[in-house]
């Protein structure tokens, strides 16, 4: 399976914050064959342990999040519609004229209403979910026998392939995340290490950081790297503080992680000439490593990060290349990380 | 008719670049029809009947569709769009679409939503903001894949879906062009000249040479019409219903009908039990505001196929009014001839 190819199996299930189980068990499967990896049903997490696990050894942690943005059923109307609120912090602005899957009692496709010109004076004014609604094309009866309050509504894109290294698709962030995981444990297939290396696929990152909460109070690391993506520079944006598709994994420097770590990725970036970008931010990162840093004693954490355009919408874009880089560099720093337990 | 309309919608052909879809047709009707495509690239098509018709009579839709151009390439590799026909920015933005000759696949986005202020979030991005970003890096990287002037289409599937409902792009009016196949398909009993017009989204074109050439006594105007049946419109502004038949006006934006045609084709719906509607609102406008006032005026009438979200990749309709529209094109056009 090439990169493209594992993107695309993981980017495909659904997998709204609380609701990880499609995407969860597709990612345990692709973890297999490098270790024992089991999805929780209760914290909603996947939980890896590498082959060779030995307790006396120190561990290494590899986090990425399983879940996604979309939108949650609030409202039924007795025509049919239905009323949804954010899951995460999806786009608003993409909403209009996007067509939708709702995951009631059963699959249905919907989409989502738009305001015709003759009713809508001020287009300059961006779609907000209290405005739209989802036009499932039924009757008032047979939608409230089919949908729940509570189920997950998402707009689906599968993936497919830009001009050059680039893909677009929905949630790529942060299935990038996990794909370069997978490509680090299989680039450490037949190595030895002298750490354990345990991954977590959190879930209800999105949402809070909540899985990661649970996730790395159970498995104890001794250092954690969390992988996330982050903001690469579009067309109308200056560059600043932004990284630039194609050239490579931000590391962060943040107050918030382990400075030891930064450098350490920095100098392995620099002496196998893995291609990298810093990411300076002021104070925690808005990914796992906030709460992973804090759980029970204390973990040290850095952050590695794919560029990503378009976050939070259904065409969001990344580099291949740059999550294979970013896979080389988790791969070379498992290998080379030395713990002062 | 819905795996005929599948194929039309599936079909590209913004404004001024119909060429995709007016061979596809050409291709249908060219053993049953006498088949002109004039000068700005209308397909005008005469079917004998087996009488000779009292009136001419010119049934008419458009081919084209709404979508963009691009009008720039920036030196990052992405390009800039245009609109073509009346497209409200906010349906464009986080979609997929395809350019050009070669197909290229393009994104429209911007900067991430947690980059921007909380005034500027409640802004929608306008069109002179919006790039299409086909995963390059420079103008030389684009301009290999894409050239000025070239079509931006919708990428939108077709579906089925809820209750007898259909979504695509271009439904408007690949719909009116559907019903106008079938019509000829079936063959007439009168004379009748059937148009294929192209340029009705970028101001009512194609229609109005057409209509000089033809020269018809009565016209019948196919279409697809806003309704806005949705919770947030209410009494007149939902305009038209899907699901309560073809829709008839009396008056919107481009024309007042002829009230004899308005009133037979309530007449014809009512002794044939065909559910048939009019707007409770000017709204809209089609090639009938050109039809009707070529040479020294034309009898017109317009039958349209209410149609939700209008003008977006995601145009939504119910397949029983596309049949209702149907029969009653079908009906009046034949009734018209003997007039």
């Amino acid at each position: 399976m090439n990169t493209k190819e594992l993107l695309s199996k993981l980017t495909e299930p659904m997998g709204v914050s609380g609701c990880e189980c499609c995407a969860a068990k597709i990612a345990a499967e692709l973890l297999q064959p490098y270790g024992e990896a089991k999805y929780d049903p209760n914290s909603g997490c996947v939980y890896f342990k590498r082959s060779h696990w030995n307790d006396d050894k120190p561990t290494v942690l590899l986090d990425a999040h399983i879940d996604e943005v979309g939108m949650i059923v609030t409202y039924i109307t007795d025509d049919g519609f239905l009323k949804v609120a954010p899951c995460g912090s999806p786009d608003a602005r993409c909403l209009l004229a996007q067509q939708v899957t709702v995951y009631g009692n059963e699959k249905l496709f919907g989409f989502v209403t738009s305001t015709p010109p003759h009713l809508e004076h001020d287009n300059t004014k961006a779609a907000a979910f209290d405005d739209i609604y989802i036009d499932l094309g039924i009757s008032g009866e047979r939608a409230k026998y089919l949908v729940s309050l509570g189920d997950r509504v998402l707009i689906e894109n599968k993936l497919e392939t830009l001009s050059g290294s680039r893909v677009t698709s929905k949630a790529l962030d942060d299935r990038s995340g996990v794909a370069s995981i997978i490509l680090a444990l299989d680039i450490l297939k037949d190595k030895s290490t002298d750490v354990n290396i345990a991954v977590l696929l959190s879930s209800q990152e999105e949402i809070g950081e909540r899985g990661a909460n649970m996730g790395a109070y159970n498995i104890d690391p001794d250092m954690a790297i969390a992988v996330d993506v982050s903001f690469a520079k579009t067309h109308c944006e200056s560059g600043e503080n932004l990284g630039i598709l194609g050239r490579g994994p931000m590391i962060g420097l943040a107050p918030s992680l382990s400075r030891k770590m930064s450098e350490d990725l920095i100098m392995l970036a620099e002496s196998n000439g893995i291609p990298y970008q810093l990411e300076v931010m002021e104070g925690k990162t808005g990914t796992n490593a906030d709460i992973i840093g804090v759980t029970r004693g204390g973990i040290p954490s850095v952050t590695v990060s794919i560029p990503e355009k378009h976050m939070h919408t259904p065409v969001e874009i990344v580099d291949i290349n740059d999550v294979e880089s970013t896979a080389k560099l988790l791969a070379k720093f498992c290998e080379s990380v030395y713990v002062d337990l | 008719m819905i795996k005929e309309l599948e194929k039309l919608c599936l079909l590209d052909g913004i404004s001024g670049d119909e060429g995709q879809i007016r061979d596809y047709i050409v291709s249908r009707i060219k053993n049953k029809a006498e088949i002109k495509v004039d000068p700005l690239g209308n397909v005008i098509a005469f079917v004998k009947g087996q009488k000779r018709a009292k009136n001419r009579i010119m049934v008419s839709a458009h081919m084209d569709e709404v979508g963009m151009i691009v009008t720039y390439i920036n030196s990052d590799g992405t390009l800039r769009a245009a609109p073509v026909g009346g497209i409200d920015p906010r349906v464009v933005f986080g979609q997929r679409v395809r350019v050009g000759r070669n197909d290229t696949l393009g994104v429209i986005g911007g900067a991430a939503i947690h980059n921007l202020s909380p005034e500027e979030r409640k802004q929608s991005v306008p069109f002179d903001k919006i790039v299409v970003d086909i995963g390059t890096d420079s103008l030389e990287e684009s301009k290999a894949l894409v050239s000025l002037g070239d079509s931006i289409r919708f990428v939108s599937g077709f579906e089925s879906f809820g209750d007898c409902k259909i979504k695509c792009k271009a439904i408007d009016d690949r719909a009116g062009c559907a019903i106008m196949l079938k019509m000829i398909e079936e063959g007439r009993e009168y004379d009748t000249y059937f148009t294929f017009v192209v340029q009705e989204e970028i101001g009512l074109r194609g229609s109005k040479c057409a209509a000089y050439s033809v020269d018809p006594d009565i016209a019948i105007v196919l279409e697809s019409t806003t309704a806005a049946d949705i919770p947030s419109a209410s009494g007149g502004d939902r305009v038209c219903e899907l699901g309560k038949g073809a829709v008839v006006s009396y008056m919107d934006r481009s024309t007042v009908y002829d009230k004899g045609l308005y009133a037979m084709a309530f007449e014809i719906a009512e002794k044939n039990g065909i559910p048939c509607q009019t707007k409770t609102r000017i709204a809209g406008g089609n090639d009938a505001g050109a039809i009707h006032l070529s040479r020294g005026g034309v009898r017109t009438c317009a039958i349209s196929l209410p149609c939700r979200y209008l003008h977006s990749s995601c145009c939504v309709i119910d397949s029983r009014d596309l049949d209702s529209c149907f029969v009653l094109s079908k009906l009046l056009s034949e009734r018209a001839a003997q007039l």
